[in-house]
């Protein structure tokens, strides 16, 4: 998938930007005009050498830059178009496993899990005492460490 | 873990969160060119799922396929599936030995009955009654028909496994066969190669518990997802071959620019596997990156198909007075080239020819 070491190749094929860039841009107008997401698998595509460089320099950095530690290394970065994000899963040895352009407000992965919500809200609770109208002023009272 | 208990449940637990089923999800959609889209509901689904049952059953083999499956470099994404598998027998890694690990095995099989998965890896031996190899003084054979009685599916790892590989290279002195052939009236799907890419073994059990089906396979079985195009089609040297620019032997000028090991006997065309895309070790390269043919492991009876230096496009012999005899008759050359090739195959493969390093030389 990511070669260290770059592979003799006669010719280079023709390059992927263009269409690359074609078909972000309508999945963008999309977004923009229903709300609806998209993603393209980078490795889905047959990207010559120097294609995801060039996709990336085409692309920019936006104001978001996020690092994840689940499972190894993830990265979450906003390009300079707002709404088109580059995720960046890493797998053993921080090599990349997958990589995707994902066109949403937010990538699904930053957002957390309803179930994991819900589970840190139990975890929470065992410390502070009962989640009832009250914990929140055991907490402002006591904090965060008193028991029950 | 209770038996009512979700994965997602489990590796909460165990501090793993959803967000690392998504991670998975997104990896398995792309090893297996699904729809990137999918990768949030397979997560979803993932997390709705029970661990799974796998009984792992090892006959005629070298262990290798183990090998790959377990190999991982830190406790990261392609380790996540350990956690959502409940290997309940494999006796090469378990703790427990002699009658505690076939009390294991049967246990699993009353547990889960109709719900776990066989993984095998290794051919069977049926000569003699299969007395050829034999695990707790159980043949290979008995406990492959006890083992999948109850079981849901069947996934045979290995080319050994899958077409019966090396132990069934001619002679096949124990009479070895590849598991599809005992194993009738369950799904069985094959994961061929030697040993397999550990993501193909990997990620067929991950999609059954994201989707609780097996994915779609090819006339041998196999999962289109890992192996529906040739090496030779996703090879990054295919434009050399394109242009006719061929190595003609392992030191020439052609090898050491990268050109294209057809003429030296790469098996690349006539070989269906994801080694070109996905590669081996994490990435890092597959054997004709390294400078070397692919044997075309991952097909029927690789081992027995004249030599793995030879050009796919040489006949076994010289063709000429076959090819006259049939034009005489008004045959297809072709056709009479195609019948040589396969009388000349049998007859290599009834007279187990070995490779020399004569032979190399003769062909470079």
């Amino acid at each position: 998938m990511n070669n260290t070491v770059p592979l003799p190749c006669p010719d280079a094929p023709a390059s992927l930007l263009r269409p690359v860039l074609a078909e972000i841009a309508a999945l963008l107008e999309r977004l923009a005009a229903t709300g609806e997401s998209g993603r393209i698998d980078l490795a889905s595509l047959p990207l010559g050498p120097g294609d995801a460089a060039a996709l990336e320099e085409a692309l920019g950095t936006g104001e978001v830059m996020a690092e994840l530690l689940v499972a190894g290394r993830s990265t979450v970065r906003e390009t300079a178009y707002a709404g088109v994000w580059w995720v960046r899963h890493f797998g053993g040895d921080d090599q990349i496993a997958t990589e995707t352009i994902e066109i949403t407000r937010v990538p699904e992965i930053l957002l957390s899990h309803p179930a994991d919500i819900a589970a840190a809200a139990r975890r929470l609770g065992d410390h502070t005492g009962p989640a009832s109208a009250g914990a929140t002023d055991a907490i402002t009272e006591d904090g965060p460490d008193a028991g029950p | 873990m209770p038996a009512h208990e979700t994965l997602g449940e489990m590796l909460a637990a165990r501090g793993i969160s959803r967000r690392a089923f998504l991670k998975y999800t997104s990896w398995l959609a792309t090893l297996m060119a699904l729809p990137p889209g999918l990768a949030p509901a397979m997560a979803d689904e993932l997390a709705k799922a029970r661990r799974q049952s796998v009984i792992w059953l090892s006959f005629q083999e070298c262990t290798g396929c183990t090998e790959s499956i377990t190999r991982s470099f830190s406790p990261t994404l392609e380790d996540l599936i350990f956690n959502f598998i409940s290997l309940d027998y494999h006796h090469t890694l378990q703790a427990a030995s002699g009658a505690a690990a076939e009390h294991a095995r049967e246990a699993a099989m009353a547990e889960n009955k109709g719900k776990y998965v066989v993984v095998v890896d290794g051919s069977v031996p049926t000569r003699d009654g299969g007395i050829y190899s034999t695990i707790a003084g159980i043949s290979n054979l008995q406990m492959l028909e006890e083992t999948v009685a109850d079981a849901l599916a069947v996934i045979a790892v290995g080319s050994c496994a899958a077409f019966g590989g090396i132990p069934k290279a001619e002679p096949n002195p124990t009479g070895a066969v590849p598991i599809s052939q005992i194993v009738r009236n369950k799904p069985v799907i094959n994961i061929p190669g030697c040993p397999p890419i550990p993501e193909a073994m990997t990620g067929t059990i991950a999609y059954l518990l994201s989707f609780g089906k097996l994915p779609e396979v090819d006339a041998l079985g196999r999962p289109l997802a890992f192996f529906g195009e040739s090496i030779h089609d996703r090879c990054y040297r295919r434009p050399f071959y394109e242009k006719g620019l061929f190595a003609k032997s392992f030191d020439d000028e052609g090898a050491r620019s990268g050109w294209c090991l057809f003429e030296v006997g790469c098996k690349g065309p006539i070989t269906y596997n994801a080694c070109a895309t996905l590669k081996w070790n994490g990435g890092v390269s597959f054997p004709i990156q390294s400078g070397h043919g692919c044997l075309g492991c991952s097909e029927p009876d690789f081992w027995d198909k004249g030599g793995f230096y030879r050009p796919l496009s040489t006949p076994l012999r010289d063709i000429t007075q076959a090819a006259a005899v049939a034009a005489g008759l008004g045959a297809a050359a072709g056709l009479a080239a195609g019948a040589l090739h396969r009388a000349v195959k049998k007859d290599a493969a009834a007279h187990h020819h070995t490779v020399t390093v004569d032979n190399l030389e003769k062909s470079s």
